[in-house]
This record gives structure tokens, sequence and C-alpha cells, in this order.
């Protein structure tokens, strides 16, 4: 009889150190406010070419842009700092037309196309905490693009590769599918802008894209 | 953390690597073909009358020749010879000396490539210096040819006396994948003649 009174002595004694210990786990701060943590986040994404881009080459919206990316969320400050790599294909199709070139004149159906590659390091200032479920954030972004211009006349094609300078500035946010969880959607707007002078493009190409992704970061 | 970085920027590659897809695979026969035209700007065609045409078409495949008269061949001759006859010229014999010549020919230029990248990274390894890849011989190899028709307009009227020459006053390349397509035949001669309104008396 002693024993079983002792029992539940200690399982009570126990029950009531966990109750005071709860609330006290509970309102350290989440593991992604304490430590530099790491952000992976795919996106797919709408783009409209802008500028000269739009003028004198593809002024169609395109669907076919993807990019990844992965940061490092630093502890105790509002920035992070990544990499991402991306894939945009722009394409037009011309009805036949005449194009004269000196003396020649060539007759031709036109298929404008330029595809990239886009490799940037970025930065993100975040304007909320990291346990925010809504992260809102701007992003300054610069590197190199792969760019394969190709200009097809019929069944004939021009085409030119090269990698030029590449930049970006965004902004976008972050929404967590539940307060200090992993997974969550991200929303972005951003301004991408390269170097590359191609043929009919001679100031370079600007676009102006809208992606949805999904993020999922680990510690 | 490294694994879990290797095969993020693996899927990545592979993912964007499926991307692409051919941008001209919904082209149909006729928008392929590609038609151009070159002129003599010193040439006044008001002064031509008369012309004559080869009766069979010359086919030259890199350094050999030959002559051929099929039914592609012929439907191609006789459409030139109605443009050439809507246009306001009237056809002779050679015999009889006509003001113009016309040439007809099927050129395929046939080149060996190797299954590799251009030096287009020459600049990314820091300048190759003119040099180039060595491919070892167990590297595949393929072969590409491309075929076009080339019709020429040769000056008779007023040869060169000097280094012996006739002058051609106008040519038309067609080009495209499809160009041996017999039915295509009028579309392709009535497109070069379309887009050289200057010939017209």
């Amino acid at each position: 009889m002693k024993k079983i009174l002792f029992a539940l002595l200690l399982i009570s004694f126990s029950s009531v150190v966990r109750a005071q210990e709860a609330p006290r786990l509970y309102t350290l701060p989440s593991p992604f406010e304490r430590y530099t943590h790491f952000l992976v986040t795919g996106r797919i994404a709408g783009a409209v070419p802008m500028g000269s881009f739009s003028d004198s080459y593809i002024d169609k919206a395109s669907f076919r842009n993807y990019s990844i990316s992965l940061e490092w969320v630093l502890r105790n400050s509002p920035l992070s700092v990544g990499g991402e790599i991306g894939s945009s294909h722009f394409q037009k199709r011309l009805p036949r037309a005449l194009y004269q070139s000196g003396n020649e004149t060539v007759s031709a159906v036109q298929t404008r196309t330029l595809s990239q590659t886009p490799l940037q390091v970025f930065v993100n200032y975040h304007f909320l905490n990291k346990s925010s479920v809504v992260q809102p954030y701007a992003q300054v972004s610069a590197g190199i693009s792969f760019a394969d211009y190709s200009l097809y006349y019929g069944s004939l094609v021009q085409q030119q590769q090269k990698i030029p300078f590449a930049y970006g500035v965004g902004l976008g946010s972050r929404f967590l599918f539940k307060k200090d969880g992993s997974f969550g959607a991200d929303v972005r707007v951003k301004y991408e802008g390269t170097s590359l002078k191609s043929g009919y493009l001679e100031k370079g190409t600007s676009t102006v894209n809208g992606s949805v992704g999904l993020f999922y970061r680990w510690w | 953390m490294y694994k879990i970085t290797s095969l993020i920027a693996l899927v990545t590659l592979l993912g964007l690597s499926s991307c692409t897809k051919d941008p001209i695979n919904d082209l149909s026969s006729e928008e392929s073909l590609v038609y151009v035209t070159n002129r003599d700007t010193q040439a006044d065609y008001k002064q031509y009358k008369t012309f004559s045409i080869v009766d069979s078409v010359l086919v030259m495949e890199n350094n050999r020749t030959g002559t051929t008269l099929d039914d592609l061949d012929k439907a191609v001759l006789i459409r030139i010879i109605d443009n050439m006859k809507d246009l306001g010229y009237v056809m002779v014999a050679p015999a009889q000396k006509p003001d113009i010549g016309i040439n007809v020919a099927w050129i395929t230029n046939s080149q060996l490539n190797v299954t590799s990248m251009p030096l287009y990274y020459g600049n990314y390894w820091g300048g190759m210096g003119g040099w180039g890849w060595g491919y070892p011989s167990y590297y595949q190899y393929y072969e590409t040819s491309e075929s076009y028709w080339h019709i020429s307009m040769v000056d008779f009227k007023n040869p060169n006396t000097v280094d012996k020459t006739y002058k051609v006053v106008w040519d038309a390349q067609i080009r495209g994948s499809d160009i041996g397509n017999r039915n295509l035949a009028n579309t392709m001669i009535d497109a070069i003649y379309s887009q050289s309104t200057y010939l017209k008396k």
C-alpha cells in the first residue's frame, strides 16, 4: 500500500514538473530565429518582355520559366544570401515576310527565340522576423546568364550563344503553412535584365516576371 | 548538407535541361521554305527581251556534278518558263542567241561533324589562344547535308569581252527542309519571282 502511494506521489510530482517546464520551453524563440538556417525554393513564373527586348525582338509573354534557389538565412540579421539558377524561354512566330539586306531579299517565316539559364547570387532583406507566418522581402541579385539567341528563317537558324551579365531586383513574400513550420509558399515579382547584345537585341534584355513557388527550410 | 545541395543541383540541372523543345517542329512544309534573291543593281532589265533555259537540272554535290530531269525538275523548269513569259520575256532556242540564259541547279553541301561542344567555352576557360578540343577517333561523327535550289539569270547580251565572262544579273536560292517536294514546285518558283518585281518588263 505504501509502495502504491509512493508511486502515485511520484507521478503527480513529475506531472507538476512537466507542467512547470512546458511553458518555459514554449516561450523559447523558434530555432529558425536562433540559428542560421537553410531554405530552398522552387518557382514557376510568367514573364513579360520589356523595353527594347519587346520592341525589337519578342513582345510575347512567356510561361516557360522555372528556377530553384538555395539560401542561407542569417541569424540575428534581417538578411539572407543565396544562389539561384533558372531557365527562361521566349518565343514568337512571325508570318512570312520579306527581309531586305543590301541587294538581297529574303522571304521567310521567322521564329524568334531567346533561351536563358541565369545563374545569380542574391541578397534578401526580410521585413519581419523569421517566425512570422507572412515574411515579405526585397531582393537584389547579380550574376551571369547562359543565353541562346536563335533566330529561325524557316528551318534555317542563325544562332548566337553568349554569357552576358545579369541582374535583378524583386519584391516577394513567403507564407508559412503553419507557425514555425518548415514548408510554405513563395510569391515574387522581379525585374530582370541582361547585357546581351545579339542580332536584333542591341540594348540587352529586360523582363518582369511574376512567380509562385514552394519552399522548404531546415537547420 | 552537402548531399542535399548536390541532390538539389542535380535535380535542377535535369529539370532545366528537359525544358527545351524544338521551336520549329510545328512549321508546315511551305512555312519551312526560305527564298533568297539577289539582283545586280546596275542591270537594266528592260533591255532584255528573249531568254532561254537549260534543258535539265544541274546537280552539284560537293565536287561532283551531273544533270537530272525527273518529274520535279520538269515541274520547276516549266514553272520558270511560265513566270518568265508572264513577266514579258520571249522564250527562244539557245541557237537564237537569247538576251538571257537561265541556269537551274540542285546543290548539296555535305559536311562531316563531330558530336562535340563548340569552342564557345573558349573565353570561359581563360582564353584558348587558338586551341581547340581534340577528339579521339572513337567519338561519334555525323554527316550533315544541306541541299538547295539555285536559279541564276545570265546576261548574254552584254558579255565581258575582256575577261570573257557573262555577268549574273539575278539569282535565287530556295532553301528549307522540303524543297524536294513535287507539290511545292509551283509555290517555290512563284515565290522567287513574286519577290523580284523589278524583273517585269
